[in-house]
């Protein structure tokens, strides 16, 4: 089948933080040091290819992306400074725009300054919003209980509302990226059998990133790892726990001692990749896309925030902890809405989902190969 | 027969002989062999202690024949000449048998190839008895040269030997000087205007007093040899003028394919696809445009129209890869919007400065596409909706995807071809051409200037496609060759040639068109034919095609043969 270049894709990439892509050459280096190219998904060069020569729906279908860590070996080796990492970073960000059915975040890819305009905006409506909720039917200086100025119950119910509408813009998101990677293609069209046998899949990667810790370099999976483990502790404490956090005056130590390994966690995490950045010292923080400076800005404000306003909490300081607690909540409600089903965070899902179906993939034609096999006259 | 006092040296060659050969039993035989006073064998015959080794044997016993059986003679004859000669005797009373590349290294068996050993050097034994006392002789040089051709290899031929004041004939067919180079714009690698390389050198030579250039004239015959030629020049109109030259540069050149026999590309009847010239002259004035005269939004370059297939060229042109990179930087500064994609099989960027002008080309956003050899890119008409002139098929061998990409214009890189004209320079100027007419060098590693027909130079790119660095390059080489020959004054010549009896010659010519090197002079008054013994290479034809038995070949005579021959058996 023919397929249609389009010259214009190369510079749209750029906007998503592609560089120098048409350096490259082809020489293949990239491919043969990547640590995690292995056949059927022998990658970077062949992306780079598919985005030289503008072919759209190609890099919509590819996986490929996903199953990079951005290690930075290939960006190391190539002679013409091609930035093969970097590309399939910019991917990323492309496809996770691709796979966004509102727009939203293709909006926030290409101009940080929207991006910005997004978390001021939200920011606001949060700040004020429970400003008034809170004065309207508390009291400023009372932290928890009947009265209060923010109580556990109603930021709880506010939470659940909050999962529930962002989990459905995410869970659409990667029902597009199923449709553009396995459903539209007929070479990949696989069994609910195969779905079902790969299935235990997507939780191992989810949980324990292995195929990143099969890297070389072991660095940057362990902070990674530390980070997401810290994010998810966090998420399942607020989501189940937050009540036993904000009560008091009994504390409930299991809770703590969780929330304040998570909190350490992401504080010093972050803190290393900030710093990273500017220093630029590695491959993969060479390069920094505004969206990367605005979501570890955002997480580690989000981190301070919380963990100060349970600080005056516990030490008793109401009124003190019911300010940050909102400069807190103004943090958190633009992070997740914007970051969670249209950037950074959504890669928490695409990428076990990658995996997974790179599996399914390799099944499905598999079986097509020997069904072939069979139909061939002896 | 009278007595001769012969050394026989059997080399080892470190073990390359000895290991096959048994070199004891050869010097053994060799002794048994009539006149043979001494013989020896030794590790290395060509060092200095093998040399010296036959000199002091030849002083202190007195030989007056030397037999040295090793390699080839083509590789260490002239060494054991001169050691002949410091020795005080003739250098060609030697004669060598070839041990080495005709026995150790082609058989196995050592019996075997020690008794070959031993029959070649019992060869050269009987036949060395017979050998003369031969003298080099000389001629004299003629300063002038001819130099056909005026492109930039033959204008720099001319300024290189006129600067160093000699004579120069510069002659080109065309109306003017500058050859191809005159149709291009600016130069690969590093951009450099073509017309300020061309004028300055125009004016040099025709300010040039030591130069007579004639435009528009052919050269119509040449005759003589190394140091002595008569050239005559015809101009279109006008009187033929006879001039005497010692040497010949040949810089003809060559003449771009033609891109309509690649019918696939639809040049001659698609206004917008052009050749690389058609585009030079676009780039030259400054306006790049679709046939329709609209400035293109896509542009599209192909390589290797004609080059590279099994159907017209099967070579590479060369310069086309780095023309092509030319034109995208062009293109991207003439129009910063416009989008280029190159169509290769392979890019060669082997020259110095190539590899980063392919790396600038990539940077400045050319993109790149790789086609597969002998297939042909297809083109289509686009739709009315369409932003493009034409669509274009390609097999992209990068990512194994038929890709079909828009464009306004496309440039052919043609390749270079031979002349139409380069049989019959080659029959004029005596030197042979390759399968694709291109001129023939001497060695195509060791002397890759001269010909086979000495003091005729071949230069440029009627040896073969390059660029205009190799193309100067050999230029200069051809005159420096020239100018060497020129102060020695004189030119020497081997003493071996073959020579006509003019009393049994016959006067039947069998011989005159059969030398392969034009050596045989007939004089139609006496009716006798004679060798131009400057020309002569040896190469014995005439010899033993002469019916009358008139003609003899110094060094190679009947009797030295025939000796030699029962040598051997
Ligand atoms: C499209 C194109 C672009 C190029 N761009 C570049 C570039 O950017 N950089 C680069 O290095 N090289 C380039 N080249 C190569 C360059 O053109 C050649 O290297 C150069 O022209 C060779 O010079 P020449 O003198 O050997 O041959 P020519 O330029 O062909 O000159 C030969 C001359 O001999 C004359 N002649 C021929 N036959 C006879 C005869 N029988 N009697 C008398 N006169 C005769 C001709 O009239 C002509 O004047 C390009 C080539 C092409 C095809
Ligand atoms: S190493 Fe660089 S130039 Fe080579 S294929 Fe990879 S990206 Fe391209
Ligand atoms: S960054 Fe690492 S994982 Fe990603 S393509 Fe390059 S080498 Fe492979
Ligand atoms: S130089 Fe390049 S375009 Fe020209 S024939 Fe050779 S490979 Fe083809
Ligand atoms: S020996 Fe050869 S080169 Fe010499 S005149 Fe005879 S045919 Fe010509």
């Amino acid at each position: 089948m023919t397929v249609q270049a389009d010259p214009r894709l190369v510079a749209e990439l750029e906007i998503y933080g592609a560089q120098d892509v048409l350096k490259c050459y082809h020489c293949g280096n990239c491919t043969a040091v990547c640590p995690f190219s292995k056949a059927p998904f022998i990658f970077p060069r062949k992306s780079m290819r598919y985005l030289q020569m503008g072919l759209r729906e190609k890099l919509k279908s590819n996986l490929e992306p996903w199953l990079c860590y951005y290690c930075g070996e290939c960006s190391e080796q190539c002679p013409r400074e091609a930035e093969p990492g970097e590309t399939m970073m910019s991917m990323r960000r492309w496809l996770t725009a691709q796979y966004d059915f509102t727009g939203i975040s293709n909006l926030l890819y290409r101009s940080w300054k929207m991006e910005l305009l997004g978390i001021i905006v939200l920011a606001i409506l949060t700040g004020l919003g429970f400003y008034m909720f809170g004065t309207a039917t508390g009291d400023i200086h009372k932290y928890d209980g009947p009265g209060a100025f923010l109580p556990s119950a109603v930021i709880h119910a506010f939470d659940w509302t909050m999962a529930t509408i962002l989990s459905t813009f995410l869970l659409i998101n990667c029902g597009r990226m199923w449709w553009f990677t396995m459903g539209r293609d007929p070479e990949h069209r696989a069994t609910p059998a195969m779905y079902a046998r790969r299935a235990g899949l997507l939780l191992l990667h989810f949980f324990t990133q292995k195929r990143y810790s099969e890297c070389d370099r072991k660095g940057p999976w362990r902070l990674h790892i530390v980070l997401m483990l810290s994010y998810v502790s966090m998420l399942v404490l607020i989501m189940f726990f937050l009540p036993m956090m904000q009560a008091g005056p009994a504390v409930n130590w299991w809770a703590h001692a969780f929330g304040y390994a998570a909190t350490a966690g992401l504080l010093i995490t972050v803190a290393m990749a900030l710093w990273g950045r500017v220093q630029k010292s590695a491959t993969h923080y060479k390069h920094s896309h505004e969206t990367d400076w605005i979501f570890l800005i955002m997480l580690f404000y989000v981190a301070l925030t919380g963990i100060l306003q349970h600080a005056c909490h516990r030490l008793g300081s109401p009124y003190a902890a019911n300010i940050l607690y909102l400069a807190h909540l103004m943090g958190v409600v633009p992070m997740l809405v914007l970051e969670v089903p249209f950037s950074k965070w959504a890669h928490m899902c695409y990428r076990p989902l990658a995996m997974y179906f790179s599996h399914v993939q390799v099944d499905a034609m598999a079986a097509k190969e020997s069904a072939a096999a069979e139909t061939l006259p002896a | 027969m009278e007595n001769h006092k012969i050394g026989v040296y059997i080399c080892n060659c470190g073990t390359n002989i000895s290991k096959v050969v048994d070199c004891d039993e050869v010097v053994g035989k060799a002794l048994d062999q009539p006149g043979v006073v001494c013989a020896k064998s030794y590790k290395y015959m060509c060092s200095n202690p093998g040399q010296e080794m036959i000199i002091k044997d030849i002083q202190e016993q007195g030989l007056d024949r030397v037999v040295v059986s090793a390699c080839s003679p083509r590789m260490h004859e002239p060494t054991f000449r001169k050691a002949l000669i410091k020795a005080g005797i003739n250098p060609y009373f030697l004669e060598m048998a070839n041990i080495r590349e005709q026995c150790s290294w082609v058989h196995t068996d050592p019996r075997q190839a020690t008794d070959k050993a031993t029959s070649l050097t019992k060869g050269a034994v009987r036949r060395v008895v017979h050998h003369e006392p031969l003298e080099k002789r000389f001629v004299d040089m003629c300063p002038a040269t001819l130099v056909i051709g005026g492109g930039i290899t033959g204008l720099t031929a001319a300024l290189e030997l006129a600067e160093s004041g000699n004579q120069v004939f510069l002659v080109d067919q065309a109306a003017q000087l500058g050859g191809n180079l005159a149709r291009v714009d600016l130069t690969a690698p590093y951009l450099d205007s073509a017309r300020d390389i061309l004028t300055e050198r125009i004016r040099r030579v025709l300010e040039n007093p030591n130069i007579n250039t004639f435009l528009n004239a052919k050269v119509s015959g040449l005759d003589g040899f190394v140091g002595n030629f008569k050239a005559e020049i015809q101009p279109a109109a006008g009187e033929k003028v006879t001039v005497e030259v010692g040497s010949v540069v040949v810089a003809t050149g060559y003449k771009p394919f033609d891109a309509s026999r690649v019918k696939a590309f639809g040049y001659g009847t698609n206004p917008n696809v052009i050749t690389s010239f058609e585009f030079e002259q676009m780039l030259r004035s400054g306006k790049i445009v679709t046939g329709k005269g609209k400035i293109p939004k896509y542009v599209t370059i192909i390589h290797c129209v004609g080059s590279r297939s099994e159907e017209f060229n099967r070579y590479c042109s060369r310069v086309c890869c780095m023309t092509a990179l030319k034109y995208g930087q062009e293109v991207k500064s003439a129009l910063p919007d416009a989008f280029v994609y190159d169509l290769y099989i392979d890019m060669h960027a082997f020259g110095k400065g190539c590899e980063d002008f392919y790396k600038q080309a990539s940077a400045i956003r050319t993109i790149f596409l790789m086609y597969q050899k002998n297939t042909a890119p297809q083109i289509r008409p686009a739709g009315p909706g369409d932003d493009c002139e034409m669509f274009l098929r390609v097999d992209d061998r990068l990512c194994g995807e038929e890709i079909d990409f828009p464009t306004d214009l496309v440039i052919l890189m043609v390749g270079m071809e031979a002349r139409d004209d380069s049989a019959e320079v080659a029959r004029l100027v005596n030197i042979s051409r390759d399968r694709d007419g291109w001129f023939i060098e001497s060695h195509p590693k060791l002397d890759p200037v001269a010909t086979t027909t000495e003091g005729v130079y071949i230069a440029g790119c009627c040896q073969s496609p390059k660029d205009i660095n190799e193309s100067v390059a050999q230029a200069m080489a051809a005159t420096a060759r020239i100018m060497a020959k020129i102060a020695r004054g004189r030119i020497e010549v081997d003493a071996v040639f073959a020579e006509v009896n003019q009393d049994d010659c016959s006067g039947c010519r069998v011989c005159n068109e059969l030398c392969p090197y034009g050596a045989i002079d007939f004089n139609t008054e006496l009716h006798r034919s004679s060798v131009i013994s400057a020309k002569c290479k040896a190469c014995g034809a005439c010899v033993s095609a002469c019916p009358s038995a008139a003609i003899k070949a110094r060094h190679f005579t009947d009797e030295q043969i025939f000796a030699q021959i029962e040598g051997v058996l």
